[in-house]
């Protein structure tokens, strides 16, 4: 018996016994039957077929107008059993693209992937989590020779997919960056450069770039419209905002970027953000700054990893585990 | 063999290449289920000359391969041809307007499927259904 | 979220007013609705922001999007009734030092 033959005769038994005495069970056996059917691709032209043939063979005597009534239900399935065939196939590609997003997300993770520098007198830990699959956040280390520090974070506008393939433009750059041209400044005014020129004008990029000297222990630093980052001075137990001005990149290429400098002593903590920390948004509103900086002073005595890590705990469980933005922390703790 | 065919000017002869091609499908045996997917296919293609290419015409030969049996619809007009073949035969592409099952579902329709179109000149498209 | 956009013209003139939250799901809405009235040459575009809840770094985007395309034409772009927390967003961006930004409504105080 093939498979037809089968599902003809199981169907017609169903058939036979709800037409006998319309039992919910029948009717709970044809639900089972339509999701074989579904599993078994069975199209619903094909069903009103079986339909056919089923009654035709129990109810020999039924009228002719009825049968001839399924010839046009049949006819009007046709399209349904296209539009149906057209979903699975849809379906299909869908998980397609899925995957290859998934890929081009773990390869982002290792093409952007920056080491963070241990050097003696400070204390760097970073923490990066996507709103989505695809960050829009990209932070950035580098160790020159001279023994200073380079760090930059940043903030695509736009995300997902675009704002990846941008990303990996301004690391290259970075990247091929000579080592004697360290000063933020002039960081940022030559990525800008590299981003009015080869960007789409839809797109825009803030970027904090800081660099720091353990010789004079100084944080020199400059901004691209980022979100201000936060200073900690250890001796009076206060906060203040790291403020820096300048425009975004890729709005203006003849933009100049003033460098501004502060020194740091034993305890001080810098900490630099993405605006998915600072605008964070839970049940009440908005987080306040002072409470963002109640929580980073909770955990300011502990290492500066733990610190990255504890706060975004926090902002986590505030925003109910629902990221809207991406959230990128970088903690900067003097030691020695 | 020049079984016959349909000269595609109206909607009406949509109809008429409907009814030819139901008259072959039943001759050769088709059943019920294939005769509509059939006619549905030929529906899609000549609806496609009345709406885009103005007029064409619908041919419905039988075919005989070893010992299958079957029957080839052969769509051609001297339209405006198809820029994209690749756009018009994506899934979604020409259903997202409502305009029907479009060319994905005669595919989808019949066994064999294969098109050729000139911007400018036209499109040939040559499809065949065989009898299980 | 939503977004609410009224627009009016009055000569040359274009005063739109927003209403909601402008953020990745409505930004592109936005960007479709007020960009042809930054093509046309020498346009004046008022956008009165007072009734905007949120916006995020996409939406500001948006705006410098229509900035860039209304110097290009020759236009002018004006921003109006801006909370402080969007004001902050143009501060901190920079933009305020090249656009045109108060947080007044348009005919207010």
């Amino acid at each position: 018996m093939n498979f037809r033959d089968r599902m003809l005769d199981e169907y017609k038994e169903i058939l036979k016994t709800y037409i006998h005495d319309q039992t919910e069970q029948a009717l709970y056996m044809s639900q089972k039957f339509s999701r074989k059917s579904i599993e078994y691709k069975i199209s619903p032209e094909e069903m009103i077929s079986l339909h056919k043939t089923s009654i035709m063979d129990l109810e020999p005597d039924l009228p002719e107008s009825l049968l001839l009534s399924l010839d046009i239900l049949l006819e009007v399935m046709m399209s349904y059993g296209l539009a149906y065939r057209e979903h699975q196939s849809l379906r299909t590609i869908q998980r397609e693209l899925i995957n290859e997003i998934e890929v081009a997300a773990s390869m982002q993770q290792t093409l952007l992937g920056t080491q963070i520098p241990r050097i003696s007198s400070l204390d760097i830990g970073a923490i990066s989590v996507p709103a989505k699959q695809m960050s829009g956040d990209y932070y950035h280390f580098v160790s020159h020779e001279n023994g200073a520090i380079s760090v930059a974070i940043a903030d695509i506008i736009g995300k997902g997919i675009p704002a990846a393939l941008c990303m990996s433009m301004i690391k290259y750059s970075m990247d091929s960056m000579p080592d004697d041209s360290q000063n933020p400044g002039d960081v940022l005014e030559r990525l800008n450069r590299v981003v009015e020129q080869n960007v789409d004008p839809t797109m825009f990029i803030t970027m904090f770039s800081g660099l720091y000297h353990p010789d004079n222990h100084t944080f020199y630093y400059s901004s691209a419209g980022h979100e201000p980052g936060f200073f900690y001075h250890a001796e009076t137990g206060t906060f203040e905002e790291l403020q820096a001005k300048g425009l975004l990149l890729g709005v203006d290429k003849k933009a100049k970027y003033n460098e501004y400098e502060r020194k740091v002593e034993v305890g001080d903590v810098i900490l630099l953000m993405s605006d998915g920390v600072t605008e964070c948004r839970t049940e009440e509103g908005f987080l306040e700054v002072d409470t963002l900086i109640a929580y980073i002073k909770k955990y300011i005595h502990l290492s500066a990893q733990d610190i990255a890590d504890k706060v975004y705990k926090e902002l986590e469980y505030l925003q109910d585990f629902q990221l809207r933005d991406d959230f990128t922390l970088i903690i900067l703790k003097r030691t020695a | 063999m020049m079984d016959s065919s349909v000269k595609i000017i109206n909607e009406w002869d949509i109809v008429a290449a409907r009814q030819l091609g139901r008259n072959v499908a039943k001759e050769l045996g088709f059943g019920t289920v294939d005769q509509a997917r059939i006619t549905t296919a030929i529906s899609e293609l000549a609806r496609n000359i009345y709406l885009y290419a103005g007029q064409g015409e619908i041919m419905i030969e039988k075919v005989e391969s070893g010992t299958k049996k079957g029957m080839t619809i052969i769509s051609r007009d001297e339209g405006p041809g198809i820029p994209d073949l690749r756009k018009v035969m994506e899934d979604g592409f020409s259903t997202s307007g409502g305009l029907g099952a479009g060319l994905p579902g005669v595919k989808r329709l019949m066994d064999e499927f294969s098109i050729e179109s000139t911007p400018g000149k036209g499109t040939f498209i040559q499809s065949v259904k065989w009898l299980r | 979220m939503n977004i609410s956009i009224d627009v009016k013209e009055l000569d040359q003139q274009t005063t739109m007013t927003l209403a909601g939250e402008i953020d990745a799901y409505t930004a592109p809405q936005l960007r479709e609705t007020a960009f042809p009235y930054t093509e046309k040459k020498q346009a004046s575009v008022v956008i009165d922001l007072s009734g905007v809840t949120y916006m995020d770094s996409t939406g500001l985007g948006v705006f410098v999007g229509l900035f860039k395309s209304l110097n290009a034409n020759d236009g002018t772009l004006k921003l109006v009734g801006l909370s402080d927390r969007l004001k902050r967003l143009f501060d901190i961006t920079g933009l305020a030092d090249i656009m045109n930004i108060n947080s007044e409504a348009e005919g207010g105080v």
